[in-house]
């Protein structure tokens, strides 16, 4: 696992083209070399090399413009790398603009990651029942029966049965959130992905979304998520990830990271995040 | 001012009026359903990401949007003919050129509309893997509709008004009913004081309506 620390720092020199031979492919997520910036100054994905397995959850910590959310939004695919490849469970699933191919990403694979995102995304024309059936239907062809059962079974899991026929506008921050993580879930996808979900929510309601996704994790559900809540982070991670400027400077179990990060780039975060808590 | 209004003379006139109120409703209806469909149309094409199809689709709106309506009606009427060799049936002229006026003012509606769509409901829909035209008809569109609504209800009373220029074009409608009967019995107050009167009385309705949904679109943002 720390072999991924490794980093490739000449930027001149263009990205090895990556092999995903059987020896490599073992991992469920593999980030391999990936180099994303804007324009020339900003780089929020330096070289990047990350390897995650099917059991892994990974948090993200790092300052801001860390690059952590450019992270989330590339595994997603809602915005392209430059350089490097991605590897999802064992297949290439994103390649860098210097790849030269005209798809640039699996769309098969892109299906099976779900997201949820800080800002409300609930759709407001639509109620909660409509928010969560709107994929499955259209893109997943399921019936509509079918997906209505479903929304039903997973709303129930998170106690928000009642909320059924309800609309965005009359549900709680804490409740949209739970309802955005239904409809990522509605899918069933083998990964996912959270990019801060509970920094615009009151303190009050930060729990009850955390609480959901802690029983994900119970689940055994793949999930990589960027928070600022680093006890959260120790709760639900598998493996923290302390990224700054685009590179992941370090990287391990929750325990020896909080308690003893080797880097002093990493102490001096975490002094200054734990101080504030 | 000793003016003796006398309306009876229009008690006769009352099946006249009628038939032009029908084709004033027809010129108005089809007109509104070409804006509302076509105008969120030449709106994706006004913002669309290629200059090739950007560029004509402004144009098209800045067009109609910066000639008299009036000279549009008469263009059509008279110089699509020589042009093109066909005159179709009189009203679909008028519905055309009143059509495809506003198609580009609601275009221009819609888009403040579009514009008002946050973005990071477009990366959910990416996430869920809806594809673009799914995310533009179930996701983009009826949220764009929403915000729009008052602009295009009142673009639409505008279309009604408008459709008494086509008159002038000897189109049979309320606006050319009330201007024969006015000249046929010396009586324009009243008949046009008549004629005002229902194109009011078809208008008000909606302008108010136009109010109540503004109103409840105000209490909206501030909830």
């Amino acid at each position: 696992m720390l072999s991924s620390q490794t980093m490739i720092a000449q930027h001149d020199v263009p990205p090895a083209v990556v092999d995903f031979s059987p020896s490599t492919s073992g991992e469920f997520v593999q980030f391999s070399d990936v180099y994303k910036s804007y324009g020339e100054n900003l780089v929020v994905m330096d070289h990047m090399n990350l390897d995650m397995r099917e059991d892994d959850r990974l948090v993200i910590i790092g300052p801001s413009g860390s690059g952590k959310s450019s992270l989330l939004r590339v595994m997603m695919g809602l915005e392209g790398i430059q350089g490097g490849q991605i590897g999802f469970q064992g297949k290439p699933y994103i390649f860098g603009a210097d790849a030269g191919r005209a798809k640039r990403i699996d769309a098969k694979l892109q299906k099976q990651i779900g997201m949820v995102f800080q800002h409300y995304t609930l759709f407001p024309h639509l109620s909660v029942l409509g928010n969560l059936i709107l994929a499955p239907v259209k893109v997943g062809g399921l019936s509509k029966a079918e997906a209505t059962e479903r929304a039903r079974l997973y709303l129930a899991r998170l106690g928000l049965e009642s909320k059924l026929h309800a609309y965005p506008s009359q549900l709680s921050g804490g409740q949209k959130q739970r309802v955005a993580i239904a409809r990522a879930l509605m899918l069933e996808p083998k990964l996912m992905l959270f990019d801060e979900v509970t920094s615009a929510l009151d303190p009050e309601m930060v729990i009850e979304v955390q609480n959901v996704m802690l029983r994900l994790a119970e689940q055994k559900m793949a999930m990589i998520i960027v928070t600022h809540d680093m006890h959260f982070a120790r709760d639900i991670a598998t493996r923290v990830v302390f990224c700054a400027s685009g590179k992941i400077v370090e990287q391990g179990a929750p325990a020896d990271m909080f308690k003893c990060p080797k880097q002093a780039r990493t102490r001096e975060f975490l002094e200054k995040v734990l101080h504030l808590d | 001012m000793n003016y003796q209004f006398d309306f009876r003379f229009l008690e006769g006139s009352f099946g006249a009026l009628l038939d032009g109120l029908r084709v004033t409703i027809e010129l108005a209806v089809a007109s509104n359903l070409m804006g509302l469909v076509l105008g969120f149309a030449l709106c994706l094409l006004a913002m669309s990401r290629w200059t090739i199809v950007r560029w004509p689709a402004q144009l098209f709106i800045e067009f109609f949007r910066c000639t008299p309506a009036l000279l549009q009606i008469v263009w059509f009427f008279y110089c699509v003919p020589m042009m093109v060799d066909v005159f179709i049936d009189p009203i679909l002229m008028g519905v055309l050129a009143l059509g495809l006026n506003l198609t580009a003012f609601n275009a221009e509606a819609y888009r403040a509309g579009v514009q008002a769509v946050p973005k990071e409901h477009l990366d959910a829909c990416v996430a869920l893997g809806l594809k673009p035209w799914q995310r533009t008809m179930y996701v983009v569109l009826p949220q764009a509709l929403r915000t729009a609504m008052p602009v295009l209800m009142t673009n639409g009373i505008g279309s009604l008004q408008q459709s008494a220029l086509v008159a002038i074009v000897a189109v049979a409608d309320l606006m050319y009913v009330g201007k024969s009967l006015a000249t046929e019995a010396y009586r324009p107050l009243e008949t046009y004081t008549v004629v005002a009167l229902i194109y009011f009385a078809l208008s008000l309705p909606i302008a108010k309506l136009v109010h109540v949904i503004e109103r409840r679109q105000d209490l909206a943002v501030k909830r």
